[in-house]
């Protein structure tokens, strides 16, 4: 080719290119994929990529006994599996219409917030590890593990305790737990200054999260989003306030908010809410032994049981946010169908997808650790 | 504002042709509704009543009827009440209206629904796969799609007989149980 007949081939200029973030990657909660695309280090558009998780759990329900689907249902997101277990079980009794004792309520109250504690000191582990401050990874994964602990002598599982049964719970606390509940909990409240120093009021943490991801209250209303992230931009809404359930309604608590709606805010409610949380566990470790009674009703034959036909809608306010079931049943001894509203369902797809934009490619693992999504739960 | 739906609110919606209001307690009203007119009802709910979150989209797949149900969840964070809103669409074709201009968390169910059960939502922004993205069979979460039977279709059962297993079972033990077997015994 002579010299004067080549033209060079033109590309329009880009410095655009594409980034799997993810499945695997330390800076992912679980198995979960964010398809980025970057000019230079800042994002311009994002996809979420989800089903690495899938389990096909709302399939598999159909075809177990009404029973048999406890031991599934806590699998679905294995940080926080507490609500799971009571949401289900809520909803069989309401299509029983069957009644919990009072006192199996109190104690299933105690295992909800027990998890929460648990589920909110993964979450600062988990975020501050995106901020580079493993210390606190460690002492949130210790600490979380010292109400594992608790757990284990309560009902024999760490983490899926399938102790939240149709009609109560499976059993009555062990004698003494109560003090060791109580000095857990005293624990816990003295290592939160030392977590304050080292991560809420910590200049690295403060200046990498404020103002990343930020959100206001209607941009959260219209995305649908729930739980302490709905709180974290201003709005004080609480299912165990504003639709009671179990004995939420005898129990003082306050609901944190915050208004900037970021990162930074996201945290620091759940790190009231924490306080929240020992608040209320304290109340139920004074309560309890006046609590008499059955810990459960009695349910018929669970292998031959068939719950009447009807459906329900039962949510519960889980770590994450609004957690809903909803159960079909056509009178036989089988689901005919449970759907999961999973509130990482809204938080991890396009809440992220949408924060994402515009951020800088070292703060989208830190935006999705403080949306606190849980893949498991989107992907069900 | 009253915990329930507003009585003004009650009288504009009996004017919808073939609406059912059922009160469940204070906080729970179940609505059943002509396929057609949802979009008005949602409108209705969430410009004049307050409904603002939707909770949830549920299909429930009712194949003797030859229908699909859909369950809309709308939570109000005013008169904190949840209305359950009930519509039947024909199982085929299966296809409906999206309602992401309303609300936008129902673009994640309806892709949800479009993937598990084959509905298809006309006018949500993405009906892409999500979760099964290697699938290719029918949804899985139609009634007459097994599970079970369509594994046995894929896959071979294979005899698993290592040596420690063989002493187990020789003392009655062991994992030698196929379903059918399991299920003959618990019919």
């Amino acid at each position: 080719m002579r010299p004067e007949n080549y033209q060079a081939i033109s590309h329009p200029p880009s410095n655009e290119y594409e980034l799997n973030f993810g499945p695997n990657h330390p800076g992912i909660e679980g198995n979960y994929a964010l398809k980025v695309k970057l000019h230079g280090d800042v994002v311009v558009a994002a996809r979420a990529d989800g089903g690495y998780l899938h389990r096909g759990f709302e399939k598999l329900m159909e075809g177990r006994l009404w029973i048999q689907n406890i031991a599934l249902v806590p699998r679905i997101c294995v940080p926080d599996p507490v609500p799971m277990e009571v949401c289900y079980s809520m909803a069989v009794e309401t299509l029983n219409d069957m009644e919990v004792p009072e006192r199996a309520q109190w104690l299933r109250v105690l295992q909800l917030e027990l998890s929460r504690i648990a589920a909110h000191l993964f979450t600062f582990g988990g975020h501050a590890a995106t901020t580079g401050m493993y210390t606190t990874m460690y002492w949130g994964v210790a600490d979380r593990d010292l109400i594992l602990d608790l757990f284990e002598e309560w009902t024999g599982g760490r983490v899926y305790h399938i102790y939240n049964i149709p009609g109560g719970v499976r059993r009555d606390i062990p004698e003494g737990f109560l003090d060791r509940v109580s000095h857990t909990m005293d624990y816990i409240e003295s290592r939160l200054p030392d977590y304050d120093n080292l991560f809420f009021t910590n200049q690295v943490f403060v200046d990498r999260a404020k103002d990343t991801g930020p959100m206001n209250q209607q941009q959260a209303l219209e995305w649908g989003v729930t739980g302490p992230n709905l709180r974290a931009t201003g709005l004080a809404f609480d299912v165990r306030r504003d639709d009671p359930y179990l004995v939420y309604d005898q129990i003082d608590f306050e609901i944190p908010t915050e208004a900037p709606g970021d990162a930074w805010a996201r945290t620091l409610v759940r790190r009231q809410e924490l306080m929240q949380s020992i608040h209320i566990v304290r109340q139920i470790v004074e309560k309890l032994p006046s609590v008499g009674g059955p810990v459960r009703t009695p349910i018929p034959n669970p292998l031959a049981w068939n719950v009447p036909a009807g459906e329900t809608y039962t949510r519960v306010e889980s770590s994450k946010g609004e957690l809903g079931y909803y159960v079909v049943s056509d009178g036989s001894d089988k689901p005919y169908r449970v759907h999961i509203r999973g509130p990482s369902s809204m938080h991890a797809v396009r809440v992220l997808e949408q924060l994402s934009l515009g951020a800088r490619l070292e703060d989208v693992a830190q935006i999705m650790f403080s949306l606190d999504a849980c893949p498991p739960e989107v992907d069900r | 504002m009253s915990k329930t739906v507003t009585p003004w609110l009650d009288n504009l919606l009996q004017e919808i042709e073939g609406i059912e209001i059922r009160r469940k307690d204070s906080r729970r009203v179940r609505i059943d509704i002509a396929a057609d007119s949802l979009p008005t009802l949602l409108e209705l709910l969430r410009g004049r009543a307050g409904y603002v979150h939707l909770s949830a989209i549920t299909c429930v797949d009712w194949i003797d009827e030859s229908q699909f149900e859909l369950v809309y969840q709308l939570w109000s964070y005013e008169s904190q009440s949840l209305v359950s809103a009930h519509i039947r669409i024909a199982r085929e074709p299966g296809v409906y209206v999206s309602v992401f201009d309303l609300y936008q968390p129902a673009a994640f169910f309806e892709r949800d629904i479009h993937e598990m059960f084959g509905v298809y939502f006309e006018g949500s922004p993405d009906m892409s796969k999500f979760i099964l993205t290697e699938w290719n069979g029918p949804p899985p979460m139609r009634k007459e799609f097994d599970s079970e039977a369509w594994v046995n279709e894929t896959f071979e059962w294979k005899d698993y007989q290592p040596d420690w297993l063989k002493e187990i079972t020789e003392q009655g033990g062991g994992i030698v149980k196929t379903p059918e077997e399991t299920r003959q015994k618990n019919p």
